[in-house]
């Protein structure tokens, strides 16, 4: 009886507790969300309006140039360029981390856990400080205010993560695999085509989607090596609002719900897979 | 087989092993040399320019050798030290807050059976949210005058005025260690949460049946099979600690008056703004010194953890 | 024609070396097995024969090439691993003909030899399935016919049994035999388990510590060994090994050991020995007979009277543990009788057939 009751006890505890957490981690999403469809007049309202009075699509329309209103932000510009920067340096970074992550997995060689560690440390470098002399150099370079200039920065970042992830999903697959189709004919090259690519595809995809996203959400570097609609990307842009005198946060909320949005569907694509990279790489060395 | 081929052979041989320990630096050099070009020769660069008065507006000062007047001038001012010390207390407060959170959290949804993949996957959003949707978003919800939660607590009545969340000293401060926690405990549960999964039933049940109590299984037990889990969490951190930037930066600027200024606050206002790059780069590099001996240290431990739980070389 | 050939072969890794320039000649079509406890270096041999190692010094020829630099690709051999490395995400089908599409053969020539090796092996009712969805047991077999197919002139085997459960090993190990019988090329194959050596190899090479220790037919190196290490670790139970010391007594060599028990040695062996040798003296189970057999013994023998401590029955022989001069020692007795601890029983020992080692070098003094 004593037990049974405790048991009980201890789960109502144990989702009362979740409940609170799942509303802690949502809640403040879910209102930005819910002003993004909300007139900016109701969002400004003293007493508050908590029921949605009139919703739609306005700001969004608003924000893409479409509709009555016009806003001087170029969202569809900067939506252009953080899509293009984004994917670009992701498709790189892949293609380097795939690399250095096979060199890491399947080879020994020098100074392996020194290259490891010095390209894990490139990485801690705060974006703020790198941006100060890339800012410098790239001023001499033209590649201020470019496309290319974000690229290659962003490459950089994401090249040592990249590598960790990979390097674990290639150390899950057994080196005998590609010793097998070595054996059955292929030349070590085919072999990773044939064998080890295939295996480790959906990693190297989640690998890609965390490259991609990290790209997406960067802001330190972004701000300071941008000046235009020709390299600005959507986190720059959400800042043009908040240089207006009064803030639109009806209109801020729409766009922080385009740049979200990408976000929550590639994280529901590689959850499973990060988590397995991330731990693999690290616990099995 | 006749003796020139034998000998001919033996040429070969030591060509191609040269090769083979060649490979893995082939694969490597596209990282290596992209590292090298916007890493290292910049920090290099801004190593050389925080010797030298370099002003942005004026191309000259680039030569213009100061020695160290630079790092003198910073180590005497008050206002560096200030955001100095609320960084590194900065970084304590919300790395082990995350960390006590992210257990928590972890061996909540540990026992939860029903629906646990649904949450995991709702864990991982903030982990994946820009820190600059972030900042908006707790700029938005924290706002005195129009904030959710300042209308929530004067609707129960449980306040009269607006508190001044973003604006008072401490409670900007708190703010922000709100919305950095918020962004980044996920980590933690996530990957305390695959260590809780990897975990062998075997030593749990032999320490049960030796007649270890609840929380002594878990802290002789558990815990420290978690430990390297925690490390690889602690390191993906202190990776990207500096994204707080962007948080600060969104919410209050590092205002009021300087009020919640960071490191890297500091270094954006005093090199952008200010326009003085060569001082602010000796802050910077006072800021990277600092990430790398953050990330040092819990990767080394990351290291010490693995050996221990039986990793490779 | 695909005989091996290995001449001064070294493996180092860094500066450690493991395989110390050993010699080895395998005829065409032979069925040599690689044995010796783990980590003597046999997987490395093997892999240096395949060419997924390095080889440090020393020339590899598969039959007159040498193949020291060639790729494995380039060797013509194939390979079985111990787990099996099928390749997961391919059908038992597509994993059979992966080696022959990479060899660029015509769709019809690879169905065709796929079936081939699908029935010699019994699996053509798995082609479909992945090896996820495969018995340990099928797994084997589908590596196996992954090598057959080729066509290879060499087949290398690395402990391909150690993974299957004991009954299926005894069974495996008879198919592999039949293979070999069937397809007719050179097998080198690599074990620990020096019965799965017995049974299957034209030749077995008994390996220790990066060296050759001995070369020969299953019979010769059971009969024959040339030292302590491969008359311990060749036969089952092991050799009954105890050290003494010659002495001579009534003008004859005999061996002495502690508390006075003495052996006579063996009369072709009488040259050989010195008087105060050091020695150590070794005889098989089956050569220490319990007297109540009443079978003849040939050759001299010598009257024991020992006191059994544990019999362990084993259906068809008995395994006694006695003890001897402060040694433990086995004895196989055929009769099926229970026998209690602490009998006494005499035996007979079969002089003739028992060993005598140098005790300092180890080396067999009948060789
Ligand atoms: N990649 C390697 N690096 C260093 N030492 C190795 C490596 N592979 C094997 N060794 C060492 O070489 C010796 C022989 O190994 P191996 O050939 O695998 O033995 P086995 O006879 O059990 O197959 C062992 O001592 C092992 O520790
Ligand atoms: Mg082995």
């Amino acid at each position: 009886m004593d037990r049974v009751l405790k048991k009980r006890i201890g789960k109502i505890v144990t989702w009362f507790l979740t409940f609170v957490l799942m509303l802690i981690i949502s809640v403040p999403g879910l209102w930005v969300v819910l002003t993004a469809f909300r007139p900016n007049r109701e969002v400004l309202a003293k007493p508050a309006i908590w029921i949605p009075q009139d919703p739609g699509w306005t700001n969004f329309a608003k924000i893409f140039g479409f509709g009555a209103e016009q806003i001087a932000i170029p969202v569809p510009a900067y939506f252009a360029n953080s899509l293009i920067i984004a994917s670009t340096s992701t498709v790189i970074a892949l293609l380097i981390g795939m690399s250095g992550g096979y060199a890491f997995a399947r080879y020994r060689f020098k100074f392996k856990n020194k290259i490891f560690l010095g390209l894990m440390l490139s990485r801690t470098v705060p974006g703020i400080a790198l941006s100060l002399p890339i800012f410098i150099i790239w001023s001499r370079l033209g590649l201020i205010d470019a496309k290319l200039g974000l690229i290659i920065v962003y490459v950089a970042l994401n090249v040592p993560f990249t590598i960790w992830l990979i390097d674990g999903f290639f150390r899950q697959i057994p080196k005998e695999m590609s010793e097998a189709a070595q054996v059955d004919g292929c030349t070590r090259w085919q072999a990773f085509w044939h064998i080890e690519f295939p295996l480790a595809k959906s990693g190297i995809a989640s690998a890609g989607i965390f490259a991609f996203l990290t790209s997406w959400n960067e802001y330190a570097l972004a701000s300071n090596l941008t000046r235009s609609t020709d390299s600005k990307t959507l986190p720059v842009g959400l800042m043009d609002f908040t240089a207006q005198f009064t803030i639109d946060w009806a209109g801020m909320s729409a766009m922080a719900v385009i740049i979200i949005i990408p976000a929550l569907i590639l994280t529901f694509l590689v959850q499973k897979h990060l988590i397995a990279g991330l731990t693999f790489g690290g616990v099995k060395g | 087989m006749t003796q020139a081929d034998v000998a001919s052979t033996a040429n070969i041989r030591p060509r191609r092993r040269r090769r083979r320990n060649l490979t893995p630096f082939l694969l490597l050099s596209p990282a290596i040399l992209v590292i090298l070009f916007v890493v290292l020769l910049p920090l290099l660069f801004s190593f050389y320019t925080s010797f030298t008065g370099y002003r942005l507006i004026k191309p000259e000062t680039l030569y213009q050798w100061v020695g160290f007047q630079n790092y003198q001038r910073i180590f005497a001012d008050k206002n560096f030290w200030a955001a100095f010390g609320r960084t590194v207390l900065f970084l304590t407060i919300a790395l082990n807050l995350e960390f006590l959170l992210g257990l928590g959290i972890a061996l909540l949804i540990n026992r939860i059976t029903w629906g646990q993949r649904a949450l995991r996957t709702m864990m991982m959003f903030p982990m994946m949210f820009s820190p600059i949707l972030v900042g908006y978003q707790f700029k938005f919800i924290f706002n005195d005058n129009i904030g959710i939660l300042n209308n929530a607590l004067q609707a129960l009545g449980l306040s009269e005025g607006a508190i001044p969340w973003l604006v008072d000293k401490y409670l900007a401060m708190f703010s922000i260690l709100f919305a950095e926690i918020w962004m980044s405990t996920s980590v933690f549960a996530i990957l305390l949460l695959a260590g809780l999964f990897a975990m062998p039933r075997d030593p749990l049940e032999a320490a049960r049946v030796d007649g270890c109590n609840p929380w002594q299984v878990f802290r002789h037990i558990t815990l420290p099979f978690l430990m390297p889990f925690a490390f690889i969490a602690m390191t993906i951190r202190s990776l990207d600690v500096a994204r707080a930037y962007d948080i600060v930066d969104v919410m209050t600027g590092g205002g009021p008056a300087g009020r919640t200024e960071l490191l890297w606050t500091l270094i954006a206002r005093v090199g952008y703004d200010n326009a003085r790059m060569g001082q602010a780069n000796a802050m910077a590099y006072i800021s990277i010194l600092l990430s790398i001996a953050f990330t040092y240290y819990f990767f080394t431990k990351l290291i010490a953890a693995r050996k221990y739980m039986g990793g490779a070389d | 024609m695909a005989a091996i050939r290995i001449r001064d072969v070294v493996k180092n890794y860094g500066k450690l070396e493991v395989v110390h320039g050993i010699n080895l000649d395998i005829a065409h079509n032979e069925f040599v097995v690689l044995v010796g406890p783990s980590g003597c270096g046999k997987s490395t041999t093997l892999r240096m024969i395949a060419g997924l190692e390095d080889i440090t010094g020393g020339e590899i020829f598969i039959g007159d090439r040498v193949v020291n630099d060639l790729p494995p690709r380039k060797r013509d051999i194939s390979m079985v691993f111990q787990n099996y490395a099928l390749y997961p995400h391919m059908t038992v089908r597509e994993n059979l003909g992966f080696g022959l599409k990479i060899a660029k053969l015509a769709k019809p020539v690879i169905e065709e030899r796929v079936n081939e090796a699908a029935a010699i092996l019994g699996i053509d009712e798995l082609m479909e399935r992945t090896p996820a969805e495969l018995s340990g047991g099928q797994r084997q077999r589908v590596a196996m016919g992954r090598a057959i197919v080729r066509h290879p002139q060499v087949f290398l085997f690395d402990e391909p049994l150690s993974n299957l459960d004991a009954k299926l090993r005894v069974q495996m190990r008879t198919e592999i035999k039949r293979l070999h019988q069937t397809v007719r090329t050179t097998i080198v194959y690599v074990t620990h388990d020096q019965v799965e050596a017995m049974t299957l190899a034209d030749r077995i090479v008994v390996m220790k510590d990066g060296y050759i220790e001995q070369v020969g037919s299953p019979l010769e190196v059971f009969e024959h060994p040339v030292n302590t290490f491969v008359a311990t670790f060749i036969g089952s139970p092991p050799m009954n090994m105890i050290a003494g010391r010659i002495v001579k007594k009534d003008g004859h060599f005999h061996i002495a050991f502690q508390a006075d028990q003495t052996v006579p040695v063996a009369a072709d062996l009488a040259r050989t020995v010195t008087e105060g040798q050091e020695v150590i003296f070794g005889f098989r189970a089956d050569d220490l007979m319990p007297d109540e057999h009443a079978m003849p013994i040939p050759g001299a023998s010598s009257r024991l009277r020992l006191k059994v401590d544990i019999a362990e029955p084993l259906g068809t022989e008995t395994i006694l543990f006695c003890n001897f001069a402060g040694k433990d020692i086995q004895a196989k007795m055929l009769n099926p009788r229970p026998v209690p601890p602490g009998e006494v029983m005499d035996f007979s020992l079969a002089i003739d057939k028992a060993h005598l080692f140098d005790a300092a070098s180890g080396h067999n003094l009948r060789n």
